[in-house]
């Protein structure tokens, strides 16, 4: 499932696990970005003894980019220049009978304070910033997609959120993107999100940019041609999404063409052929591993991965991309990667979460009181 | 990794109010499926995992004995299920019943389970015995395939034990180096047993490790039931009290009271002492009449100190060898011989020996 324990770090760690993260233009006020995260999954606990770590800094990462190539070749040329926002929070402290935690976030523009669960969040600097507990937003039947990697066919569907009713913690930065790199700067942005630890001793523990790229693609290995007994995601979630090491590239590299052939083959047609090298047409754009927005577009539900096919296709983009919340990333993805949008979509038959997020800040549904149980089959990344 | 570890306050993990409202958070959404029905073996065993993380934080009897019922049903319900053992192994460990334990190993070998877990609590078993070179064989094994944390910790632990102060120091060291993780509880646990390492060696060491696992873990009963200790033997008698008054009060291990009782009579405070003593001695019989092989360590230093009984003190010692024969219970074994053939030469009122004299003439 999207990012939830991609990884044997985040899986014995979920105070670290970035599940999800969703970067858009403001459905609200146009010209605002919006940026989320979403952290901790699988505690089957009551929403209001969920905390934030005050050991972890989380962050939300901002750089301008911009188109260096379209055509095979397609690439972005990430910018330099960055905008993060980095959340620190305390040791709750009891108020009124029960459990209160407040946070700072830190950026360029400012430090604005945040109560945890304030449904209005706090406002300052030209942002708007949210941190609680919320529904968790994905959707995903993982007997399907577990079923895809374990038989290398296409399940039958049974249509059953796997995560339904679970809670996260949350952060919503909503900020005006002229504020970030000024008025002249590209109006494409990527964004990653991050866990890593506050102590002098700094080290990052996940990053996450677009969703299940660790889990649908990374976590295979019966088709790689290297490294068939190597979890390759801790390693790959240790790096800076901007800029990866030259140390591993060959690994994930080879994950991915092996992966993505698989999946290319579950139709029994090519619909991505690989080059002469053997190298998967999608595995350059997605090793860029961000999301990316452009904030001169309006916002569109349906703009995942638009950018970046476009781009491959070698023809303009027509959507803002990112990542809406509600976006039924599970079919995009296997439709893409299965039949590259000339056959039938495939889906998971689970197309929205039974309480979809709002279109109003923060734009995540409030949380469960008490999380059902979960299946067994959860918590284990299929 | 070469270089220095990083000093410990540069390791920030989460804070201990935090860790243990989501523990405890966790033990009581499990407890409540568990409760209306809903129970599987993976459930089941992740369960009694938490609650006796939460007995060894908070130091409560109480979740021991919890963790250990409900491991015993767990084993009946899923008699087919090798984790049903495995969990039953631990918790049957955690009260020194370490021959069980291992045949309830064995049980979870045969019925197919394998692989890291099983060797870890293996040798954590045979340490415990003091089988020392087979739980090193292991440990080794273990490092060897998975150059992680929980390796280094227990070849740390191990090499503690053994009293190579130089290597565990290196293991410690090589933990840090390697965590991961903002969990406080792995981290406060590994300075304890640090810390426990140099009690009878350098005690401002010691104090260091103690203060830090507790300063980490502020619930952390052990760690802050030792550093009073040391903190008296270092002359902070007020601090030292201070920590003992409210750990006796609040806990039902009776080790504060007895530390409590003991310092309190060195410093002139008879009746307190008494009173604490009193208490102690109450609980210890309670504890080892349930429980006699995970008391009688304790009891048996208790009755050869505070409790005056060098006879009860020599059997519970001897019942503490039989089960694992570490150097430190054969030192308990030795002291409580040589208390019980004082005390009878002496002609003591209070002492009750009731060791035989063959075994007092075979152990001398």
């Amino acid at each position: 499932m999207s990012d939830h324990g991609a990884g044997p770090r985040s899986i014995a760690n979920p105070e670290i696990d970035i599940t999800d993260v969703f970067a858009f233009p403001s459905p609200e006020r146009p010209g605002n970005l919006v940026l989320v995260m979403c952290i901790f999954p699988f505690k089957e606990i009551e929403a209001t003894r969920l905390f934030f770590s005050d050991a972890l800094d989380y962050r939300l990462r901002v750089r301008p980019i911009r188109i260096a190539a379209s055509g095979p070749a397609a690439a972005f040329a990430v910018g330099d220049q960055e905008c993060h926002f980095s959340f620190a929070f305390d040791v709750p402290k009891m108020s009124g009978g029960r459990m209160v935690q407040t946070g700072v976030c830190r950026s360029p523009l400012g430090d604005i304070t945040v109560r945890v669960g304030d449904e209005e969040g706090a406002q300052s600097y030209g942002a708007h910033i949210f941190a609680g507990c919320r529904l968790d937003p994905f959707f995903v039947d993982q007997l399907f997609s577990g079923g895809i990697r374990m038989t290398r066919k296409i399940p039958p569907i049974t249509a059953v959120n796997s995560v339904e009713g679970q809670n996260v913690l949350s952060i919503v930065v909503e900020v005006e993107h002229g504020k970030l790199f000024g008025a002249d700067a590209s109006s494409l942005v990527a964004v990653v999100a991050e866990t890593a630890t506050n102590g002098s001793f700094r080290a990052r523990l996940d990053r996450v940019g677009r969703p299940e790229i660790k889990n649908f693609i990374m976590m295979d290995k019966t088709a790689d041609t290297v490294n068939r007994d190597l979890d390759v995601r801790d390693l790959y979630s240790e790096e800076d999404g901007f800029k990866l090491r030259p140390d591993y590239l060959g690994a994930y590299r080879a994950r991915l063409n092996g992966s993505m052939s698989t999946y290319d083959s579950l139709d029994g047609k090519t619909d991505w052929p690989l080059d002469k090298n053997g190298t998967h047409p999608l595995t350059e754009m997605l090793l860029a591993d961000f999301l990316v927005v452009d904030m001169s577009k309006s916002f569109d539900e349906d703009g995942y991965l638009e950018i970046e096919l476009a781009m491959l296709d070698g023809t303009e983009h027509k959507t803002c991309g990112g990542r809406w919340v509600n976006h039924d990333i599970v079919d995009s993805l296997f439709t893409i990667l299965i039949n590259k949008r000339n056959g039938p979509r495939i889906s998971d038959g689970v197309d929205q979460t039974a309480m979809p997020a709002p279109k109003v800040f923060p734009y995540l549904s409030p949380p469960n009181p008490m999380p059902p149980k979960l299946a067994p089959l959860v918590g284990i990344p299929t | 990794m070469n270089g220095a570890a990083p000093s410990v306050d540069t390791i920030r993990t989460t804070h201990g109010a935090i860790a243990l409202s989501h523990l405890t958070a966790q033990i009581d959404g499990y407890e409540r499926r568990a409760a209306s029905g809903e129970k599987t073996s993976v459930a089941w065993a992740k369960l009694i995992d938490l609650v006796t993380l939460k007995a060894q934080i908070l130091g409560r009897i109480a979740d021991y004995e919890r963790a250990s019922v409900l491991a015993e049903r767990l084993a009946e319900a899923f008699s087919e299920d090798g984790l049903a053992f495995l969990t039953r192994a631990r918790t049957r460990a955690s009260l020194h019943r370490f021959a069980e334990a291992m045949e309830d190993l064995e049980r979870a070998v045969q019925l197919g389970l394998s692989g890291r877990e099983v060797d870890a609590e293996k040798a954590a078993i045979l340490q415990a015995v003091g089988r020392y070179a087979d739980a090193m064989t292991i440990r080794q094994c273990i490092a060897d395939v998975f150059p992680d944390f929980d390796s280094a910790a227990g070849l740390a632990s191990l090499h503690a034990d053994l009293g190579e102060t130089d290597a565990a120091e290196h293991w410690f060291d090589e933990s840090y180096r390697r965590y991961r993780s903002v969990s406080p509880f792995e981290l406060a646990q590994l300075e304890f047993q640090r810390g426990h390492m140099w009690m009878a060696k350098d005690r401002e060491r010691a104090l260091h490790w103690f203060l830090t696992a507790w300063r980490r873990l502020p619930f952390y009963a052990r760690a802050e039931g030792h550093l009073a200790e040391v903190e008296f033997a270092l002359g902070h008698r007020a601090a030292a009290i201070s920590r003992l008054k409210r750990l006796a009060a609040d806990a039902d291990d009776p080790d504060y009271a007895a530390e409590l009782a003991g310092i309190l009579r060195e410093i002139g405070r008879i009746d307190e002492s008494n009173a604490w003593q009193a208490r102690a001695e109450v609980r210890y019989e309670e504890l080892i009449a349930r429980h006699p092989a995970a008391f009688a360590d304790h009891g048996a230093h208790f009755w050869l100190s505070m409790g005056n009984n060098p006879g009860k003190a020599l059997d519970l010692a001897r019942l503490n060898l039989e089960i694992r024969d570490t150097p430190n219970a054969r030192q308990l074994f030795s002291t409580a011989l040589a208390a019980c053939s004082g005390a009878t030469r002496a002609g003591g009122a209070t002492v009750r020996p009731t060791a035989s004299v063959n075994e007092l003439g075979d152990a001398t």
